[in-house]
């Protein structure tokens, strides 16, 4: 036992599995440490975070198979298992999927050493293939550690819950089968999203990689809501899919291995083992393309780096500049606004965090939107002819739209861009600027207006111009009302001022938001469809407005000078606060 | 004449021990005040004062006779300022950032943009004006900040090890620069570890010690006051609590040992 010890002792910190540890480090920390007022999460914070959504979705399944509620809801306690559970079966090998995607798109400038690794381990003795091998090893590690993490909760919990009446025997064919699969989602998830990584670093050249990453990035959490949003609608399909297998039913990459899962419970139809097999080919291509791009990568990337190092390439003035000084004579009024408007259009589009957060809030606007629309469709296609009355459906569409995007900007707004580079505001800027909310405003309308133009012409061309012209005014005036009051108190110049600290009300807030959500959405478009039909129902839009107009004026004076003062740094309230007055 | 920047008694206090106590000089139009004094001697405190980043907790900063903190937006508009880390936004180009600083300043824009391509250009910098800061060596981000602080023509500057990570030539460029603006009636406080850059281009030196004066002369005269024949011996003298020979090689044993 002591010579396994000292022997696992002195491997352990040998160069190899000490290079490896390194790397797993550096794929979890942040470039150069988390800043002050940066959110900074350890490794193991992260993998206990990962691990909540498939335990307590595991729970809630008990409202389908709980016996006790199955029986005082009169329904039947006795039912298959494997038939009963595919459609909460889809949706964890969604949410397997989805998250081990999320982490390799969160953590995608991490996974293959790049020009800071090559300045510190290219110095020492170590071989190049050593440092392939022991970055490879760590990526190795980390899609089986992601793919157990974030399903480690769901693989006890969910058969446990579903199989709670059934033999022992059928307990252990459902775990293995269902841990089986969602592992292999997971990985599945993680290694797809590294192959994209790996092809386009393989295929660009490394400066219009480093400059279209980022929206590569974006397109990719577009696709994995939308992927998160058939776990509602697909797996009803997948009951009627039959023996044959459809076209439509190899399109989502969860289908193939649920198929996968079926096959391995004894269900082997053709349609679920053309399913089935489609996950072993896709998870085999998927390892292989990730294998080739790392390679191809790594000696693009890494090992030429002494030479793409010295050449610091030349650059190009950035376009936007015409349309800046267009916006400088008719919408920017100082020299505070035209210097950080031009700062905070130019984060928004180049520093990452902030395009994730306002990509990841507008996907899920334009997925939601997108399946609200399909489903409104479904039930009633779109009329040919003016006069016709646009149901709830079709009217929320634009107000999800502008409902996320404007929540997403002024969420961004509240995340600092490198934190250390912001004494170029505190030194340039009086303290007592007012004109953090007209900013703010001002960035917000730059993407609403835009993307809420096209409402005019297309209401109009489908419902005439009375129901256009009344429906964009609405959605203007309430996306107007949204914006103020999510800037009401804002006092910061955008991505210059450090997170605010985790607050006890968030859970509070959150409930809110939902709210706000549906109040925003599904209760203005069903009011307005009655008003549309019957013009007397738009008083009731009367008191909305102006009620919330002189709640937010009087609560905006209720501000004291100091409240109004710019913040650069979020400071907790503290209940006990110790005055220094002796110095 | 008042003086460009004054320090009266000043004190900054984090916790119980101040970080700066009882600091106080004067510094007039076309003079340069070198600023010497080991790791957390207390430099970069007083430049966070001088700047009004960072409030005193006692004492006093003037300029001109005024306290800074009465109108801080007009003092700073004559204020030049080059902070020892070259903390930029990594995603903007050179020009970017130049551009932004400038309309903070409120410049107008064809004089500003004018000035810009001729700093860079003086700067070496003309060539990678339009890529990003992140590509930049730290020499280079130095000169972008140093092109920041000139741009509006102050009259007071503040430089916080200004020279660091520049090569020979802009480093010699820069030395010339601060002689020039002196001659040319600036006031310019320079904080530096480097004794030969300070004895050539300050006219006055100020040493500090675990946060206060403790010698604070013109160059010429410093070195003779203390008895020591040059401002490197004068600093030794007055500050280093450790043997530079002594230390050196006790690092070579430590290097050494265990080898085989």
């Amino acid at each position: 036992m002591d010579s396994v010890k000292q022997h696992w002792e002195r491997l352990s910190h040998g160069p190899f599995l000490r290079l490896m540890r390194h790397c797993v480090d550096r794929i979890f920390s942040g470039s150069e440490g988390a800043e002050p007022g940066e959110l900074d999460l350890s490794i193991a914070t992260i993998l206990a975070l990962l691990t909540t959504p498939g335990a307590f979705i595991s729970l809630f399944c008990m409202d389908h198979y709980g016996s006790l509620i199955l029986f005082l809801r009169g329904q039947s306690v006795r039912f298959d298992p494997y038939a009963a559970s595919a459609g909460d079966e889809y949706f964890f090998i969604v949410l397997a999927m989805v998250v081990a995607g999320a982490v390799a798109v969160w953590k995608w400038d991490r996974l293959v050493p790049d020009r800071r690794d090559y300045s510190n381990l290219a110095p020492l003795p170590i071989s190049s293939s050593r440092i392939f091998l022991a970055n490879l090893a760590a990526l190795s590690v980390l899609a089986v550690v992601l793919s157990l993490d974030v399903n480690a909760a769901a693989a006890f919990l969910f058969p446990l819950v579903v199989c709670a009446q059934e033999t022992p025997q059928v307990f252990e064919v459902f775990f293995a089968t269902h841990t089986l699969t969602i592992v292999a989602a997971s990985a599945f998830g993680f290694l797809a999203v590294f192959a994209l990584l790996g092809t386009f670093m393989a295929l660009l050249p490394y400066r219009v990689f480093r400059k279209t990453s980022i929206y590569a990035r974006c397109a990719i959490v577009f696709v994995l809501m939308a992927l998160f949003t058939t776990s509602f609608s697909v797996p009803r399909k997948m009951q009627h899919l039959g023996h044959v297998p459809r076209a439509w039913a190899h399109l989502p990459p969860p289908a193939w291995f649920l198929g996968l899962c079926q096959v391995l419970r004894g269900q082997k139809s053709a349609a679920w083992t053309s399913l089935g097999g489609a996950a072993i080919v896709g998870l085999l291509c998927v390892l292989l393309v990730s294998l080739v791009t790392y390679s191809l990568c790594y000696a693009r990337c890494f090992v030429q780096s002494a030479e793409t190092m010295a050449n610091l390439p030349a650059g190009r003035a950035a376009r936007a500049s015409m349309v800046f000084r267009l916006l400088d004579a008719l919408l920017l009024r100082s020299a505070f606004q035209r210097a950080c408007y031009r700062f905070a259009f130019r984060t928004i589009f180049r520093s990452e965090e902030q395009a994730f957060a306002i990509g990841g809030f507008l996907s899920l606007g334009i997925v939601l939107a997108s399946q609200t629309m399909l489903s409104a469709m479904n039930k009633k296609p779109l009329p040919t002819m003016s006069g016709a009355v646009p149901s709830p459906e079709i009217l929320s569409v634009p107000l999800i739209v502008g409902f996320f995007l404007i929540l997403g900007l002024s969420s961004a707004c509240a995340i600092p861009a490198p934190l250390r580079a912001n004494w170029v505001f505190r030194f340039h800027i009086n303290s007592r600027s007012r004109e953090c909310v007209p900013l703010a405003r001002k960035i917000v309308l730059t993407f609403v207006v835009p993307a809420l133009a096209i409402c005019l012409p297309v209401y109009s061309h489908f419902w005439g111009w009375r129901v256009g012209m009344t429906h964009t005014a609405l959605v203007a005036v309430w996306c107007v009302l949204l914006m103020e009051g999510l800037l009401a108190r804002f006092r910061k110049i955008p991505f210059t001022c450090s997170l605010p600290k985790f607050k006890s009300h968030v859970i509070v807030s959150a409930l809110l938001l939902i709210l706000g959500y549906f109040a925003f959405t599904s209760v203005t478009a069903t009011v307005e469809s009655w008003a549309l039909a019957d013009p007397l129902w738009f008083i009731a839009f009367v008191p909305v407005v102006l009620g919330f107009s002189v709640v937010l004026y009087r609560w905006r004076n209720t501000m004291i000078d100091s409240d109004r003062h710019l913040l650069f740094e979020e400071q907790s309230i503290t209940v006990v606060e110790v005055l220094n007055l002796g110095s | 004449m008042a003086a460009a920047l004054e320090a009266r008694g000043l004190r900054k206090c984090y916790t119980a021990a101040p970080a700066v106590s009882e600091v106080t000089f004067g510094l007039h139009a076309g003079e340069v005040l070198g600023c010497l004094g080991a790791n957390g001697a207390g430099k970069s405190t007083i430049v966070k004062m001088l700047t009004g980043l960072s409030e005193p907790t006692r004492g006093q900063v003037l300029s001109f006779g005024v306290s800074i903190h009465k109108d801080l937006v007009a003092y700073r508009r004559r204020l030049g300022y080059v902070p020892e880390e070259p903390e930029l936004y990594a995603y903007l180009s050179g020009w970017e950032y130049l551009e932004m600083v400038g309309t903070l300043r409120g410049m107008e824009r064809a004089q500003m943009t004018k000035k810009i391509d001729a700093l860079l250009a003086l700067f070496s910098l003309a060539p990678y004006r339009h890529s990003s800061i992140g590509s930049y060596s730290k020499g280079m981000r130095q000169r972008i900040l140093l092109i920041a602080a000139l741009l509006h023509d102050p009259e007071i500057l503040i430089l916080d090890e200004p020279l660091s990570g520049l090569d020979v030539v802009s480093a010699m460029i820069v030395k010339s620069l601060i002689k020039t603006l002196g001659e040319h009636g600036k006031a310019i406080f320079y904080c530096s570890h480097v004794l030969e850059v300070v004895e050539k281009v300050c006219s006055h030196v100020m040493i500090l010690s675990k946060g206060k004066v403790i010698a604070y002369a013109p160059t010429t005269e410093l070195h003779r006051m203390v008895g020591q024949g040059s401002l490197e011996q004068a600093f030794v003298h007055l500050v280093a609590d450790r043997d530079a020979e002594q230390t050196a090689s006790e690092i070579v044993e430590v290097m050494s040992a265990g080898a085989a």
